[in-house]
């Protein structure tokens, strides 16, 4: 390997490392803002069974099948250890 | 000569306090129609049917023909509810780990028996009807259950729009994190990458201030999720949205749809119709007139019944007074009750229909 392609790659290393230095925490912000998101979504979905009013609990039971499989990460991460649904055990 | 300004309305809503003679008004309305070479679909939507009693025939939830011109329903929540489910069943069998499949149906157990699952099934097969009756029918008419329960149709889409609307701005603002999330890891041509975000955070900023009511915005989402759940939660709330905000424009489009009131000429058909008038005025939906039924014909009647029709006639100066600015139409009560084709256009007699 030549002289200057040995410090071409150092030099792009160095690159990557700074852009990752910079741009992590964005990136860390974004994606907390999207987990965010979805909890909330989550929470509008899931909220009649657990005693708030929804008035679109019948319409909106076709998507409950497309989050289950996020339910339990969810209500961890609300602070819940037990799933909070008398009805919906997943631990 | 008065008449009902109904002809030319692809949708008419027939309602009332019970018993007033809802059913009769409606399929009397329809028969005229269908005789006037309209086609014409008629449906009771009041859970407990008599439309089938009133025409001597057995009509279930499907379209049964009557007369050339004129076919009848019964909506059949239950049947909705479980057709429903169905649906729900199929989708979680393609998304749902098997483990899980249990836990799910005791959910929808659950839902089939809820007091409100019934009358949701009902609101969206109603709103189904009116969306897409168009190609087949030139004229739906709802023979519709008693007040209360017409006004919540009438309430519900524009709740049911503004639910949707939510969740999905809410799916539109995850979706929007998660591009920018995917522009971060990804490893492209240098600095781009990070203005991209900023760039794709304004957009979402400012897909937030457009009014609610807009729907391109959801459907112009340039990439759409890339995750096969989060597209078909998008397709879903999609669907019912348009279910919905079609319902409810229609609804309230006066040349489209049009309210006729039943009552007769009693104390507390006349409070119930005050009040409900009251409503669909709050909600703006175009009434076409009252029709007030069963009033005593103008022949001698006897001691007894000229001291009821003393007491109809001061019921009838106040039904004047109150709606005197919508078109009333009165029915005379006949000698016997109506049942059946002929004694229907016996009742057409006295309820004209203009354009």
């Amino acid at each position: 390997m030549k002289r200057w392609e040995v410090w071409a790659e150092k030099l792009r290393r160095a690159g990557s490392l700074m852009r990752e230095f910079y741009i992590a925490p964005h990136r860390g912000v974004v994606a907390r803002a999207k987990r965010d998101e979805d909890d909330l979504f989550m929470l509008l979905v899931f909220s009649e069974m657990m005693g708030i009013p929804n008035p679109a609990s019948y319409y909106t039971l076709e998507v409950l099948p497309l989050l289950y499989e996020g339910f339990h990460e969810w209500h961890i991460r609300m602070g819940m250890e037990r799933s909070p649904l008398d009805h919906f055990k997943c631990c | 000569m008065k008449a009902l300004a109904v002809r030319g309305r692809r949708i008419l809503f027939v309602g009332g306090k019970g018993g007033v003679g809802k059913t009769t008004t409606a399929s009397s309305l329809a028969l005229q129609a269908a005789e006037a070479g309209k086609r014409v679909l008629l449906v009771s939507t009041d859970p407990a049917h008599s439309l089938g009693d009133l025409f001597d025939t057995r009509i279930g939830n499907r379209p049964r023909r009557l007369h050339p011109n004129l076919d009848a329903l019964e909506i059949d929540p239950e049947d909705e509810v479980n057709r429903y489910l169905a649906g729900v069943e199929s989708t979680m069998r393609g998304f749902v780990h098997p483990e899980m499949y249990s836990e799910i149906e005791r959910q929808m157990a659950l839902t089939r028996h809820s007091p409100g699952a019934a009358e949701a099934a009902l609101m969206e097969r109603m709103a189904r009807i009116m969306g897409e009756a168009e190609g087949d029918y030139d004229q739906v008419v709802f023979d519709t259950a008693p007040t209360g329960h017409t006004l919540r149709l009438l309430t519900l889409p524009e709740i049911m729009t503004a639910w949707m609307d939510g969740l999905l701005k809410s799916r539109d603002r995850s979706e929007s994190f998660g591009r920018a999330v995917r522009r971060l890891t990804g490893d492209p041509a240098g600095e781009g990458a990070l203005s991209g975000a900023t760039s794709q955070a304004a957009a979402s900023e400012e897909e937030k201030g457009r009014s609610a009511d807009e729907l391109s915005w959801f459907q112009q989402a340039e990439e759409g999720p890339s995750d096969p759940r989060a597209r078909r939660i998008r397709e879903l709330l999609m669907a019912r949205r348009r279910i919905f905000s079609g319902a409810r424009r229609l609804l309230l489009d006066p040349k489209v749809t049009a309210f006729v009131m039943v009552l007769v000429p009693e104390k507390l058909p006349v409070l119930e119709t005050e009040k409900a008038i009251a409503v669909l005025r709050e909600h703006r939906v175009p009434i076409a007139g009252l029709v007030v039924n069963r009033v005593l014909p103008e022949e001698p009647l006897g001691e007894f019944l000229e001291s009821r029709r003393a007491q109809e006639a001061e019921y009838l100066n106040r039904i004047d007074r109150i709606f005197s600015q919508y078109v009333r139409i009165r029915v005379p009560l006949l000698r016997r009750d109506v049942q059946g084709m002929e004694s229907l256009r016996e009742v057409a007699r006295h309820l004209p229909i203009v354009d």
